[in-house]
């Protein structure tokens, strides 16, 4: 197509950028990249806990494969299925109905996957494929509703505009429309701008509190049903072990159900290297769950033994992140190690050790950091 | 290949705009800064096997999505089986030579994969 291949236009593009002088970013305001095309990238630890609200341009990047971006000016989302009206809604549309705004974390199932042991294939998600953003469009039942939303539906199948190369299985999916009717939203702002291209403009769906799967970006269909979609992405992809098992033996698709809501868990984004005996050294992080919100988070540094609680910050809303801090005033010198576990609005607690399972989704053990005390 | 014009179009758009403003701010320039995102960041290794591993590959995604994987022989053997399936197109005779080749680069004992940093695109 086009007469320049996917390799020969990201070299022209990077060398016309390395020609020309672009605003230097300062040096922390930067993305980790794992992949060239489609693009993974994701924010760096550090930067998660400096804000409450992620900023769009360092928010982490996940593309199945190149996507093939909508044109906004002629783009409809078709709402067929089981609805008494069929209906191709414009942007215009779209903006013509109410409002709904929800400020909330959006996670990949595979966020932490390098942390897995054993190792498990996949794009190498270390902490940063998470972001909590405030997303604003329109509420999906208020969309079904318009549509007339038949009795016999349990299922919303969603569909974008990104299309597989050769026999790659495409990404379709479905989830349950009681969640999807509840809180969901097709969003066309993110934090305030116009949705952006590579964040699925001009709208992708949002799902408070559950995987990024279920997120589908450039959505141009959906489509109520009785019963869930098939096909690699909900039968073999997105699954989780239903109880643990050993690490490195592989779970059979019975023994796994869809991922949907997220685990509890906290990040440790900031914390100094050293510190002095009897000196307070602040430690910093995030936490979020697919409960709607976090209760607590505790420090340890005793390994577990014994806890005591980090201060939450101010800012929350339903399955968004809290930043916390912590004063740690170490007794002893040496090397100390400190260890962070949240608990979320319905008791979960963060586990000392994730479940392994073969694709890596939903790491979240406690996180550590290492800090050397002198006298 | 199967480059988009969409693509194509957006991230001309892109990078067109970062020309623009670093035209207007070209003391901002002091070091080389980190290439942008969606910039292909390495090759895969040389060896026999290098032509047909791109050719199999990097149809559907960078070298970068292999370079940061390290995985044991029988992982990388259902990888290539799966990668097969869906359309990539390698040899029955040359598939173990294929998984050999990338199990000695990017096999569980090789140096841990460290992600690069690139520049934030657009807003």
């Amino acid at each position: 197509m086009a007469g320049m291949s996917r390799r020969g236009f990201l070299l022209a593009a990077a060398g016309a950028a390395a020609a020309s002088a672009l605003p230097i970013p300062p040096p922390r305001r930067r993305l980790l990249q794992m992949n060239g095309y489609p693009i993974d990238a994701e924010t760096p630890l550090e930067l998660l806990g400096e804000t409450y609200i992620t900023p769009n341009d360092l928010f982490f990047v996940r593309h199945h494969w190149n996507p093939v971006f909508p044109d906004a000016a002629t783009w409809a989302l078709t709402v067929d299925g089981e609805v008494e009206r069929p209906l191709a809604l414009s942007l215009g549309d779209l903006k013509a109905m109410p409002r709904a705004s929800a400020t909330c974390v959006l996670q990949c199932a595979g966020n932490g996957r390098a942390l897995h042991r054993p190792i498990v294939p996949g794009v190498q998600w270390t902490y940063g494929a998470a972001g909590n953003a405030r997303w604003t469009g329109v509420r999906v039942r208020d969309v079904l509703e318009k549509a007339g939303l038949k009795a016999g539906a349990k299922h919303l199948h969603t569909f974008g505009t990104d299309k597989p190369p050769e026999k790659v299985p495409p990404f379709h999916r479905s989830l349950e429309l009681d969640k999807v009717r509840e809180d969901g939203i097709i969003a066309f702002e993110m934090n305030g701008a116009p949705l952006p291209l590579l964040h699925g403009a001009p709208a992708r769906l949002v799902v408070p509190g559950w995987a990024g799967d279920h997120w589908m970006k450039w959505l141009d269909r959906i489509s109520p049903q009785p019963s869930a979609q098939t096909g690699f992405y909900m039968d073999t992809a997105y699954r989780f072990p239903k109880n643990p098992g050993e690490p490195g033996v592989t779970f059979k698709p019975d023994e796994m159900s869809p991922v949907t809501e997220l685990f509890v868990k906290s990040n440790i984004t900031e914390a100094p290297p050293r510190a002095r005996v009897g000196r307070k050294a602040t430690i910093r992080g995030i936490a979020f769950s697919g409960a709607p919100d976090v209760a607590r988070v505790d420090v340890s540094d005793d390994g577990g033994k014994t806890w005591a609680a980090a201060t939450l910050g101010k800012d929350h809303d339903p399955f968004a992140w809290r930043l916390w801090s912590f004063a740690y005033l170490p007794k002893a010198a040496g090397k100390t190690t400190l260890v962070a576990r949240a608990t979320d609005s319905r008791g979960s607690v963060q586990p000392k050790d994730a479940v392994w399972n073969q694709s890596g989704y939903f790491y979240n053990a406690w996180p550590s950091v290492e800090i050397e005390v002198s006298a | 290949m199967r480059l988009s014009r969409s693509l194509a179009a957006a991230f001309g758009a892109v990078i067109g705009g970062a020309l623009l403003l670093g035209q207007a701010a070209p003391e901002a320039a002091r070091e080389t800064p980190p290439p942008p995102l969606g910039t292909e960041l390495g090759e895969l290794p040389a060896g026999a096997m290098k032509p047909l591993a791109d050719q199999a590959c990097l149809h559907c995604h960078s070298a970068d999505m292999i370079r940061q994987q390290r995985l044991t022989e029988k992982q990388w053997t259902a990888e290539v089986a799966k990668m097969v399936g869906w359309g990539a197109v390698v040899p029955e005779d040359q598939r173990a030579a294929l998984v050999a080749y990338l199990l000695e680069h990017f096999g569980p004992d090789n140096d841990r994969f460290r992600p690069v940093a690139a520049q934030p695109v657009g807003k």
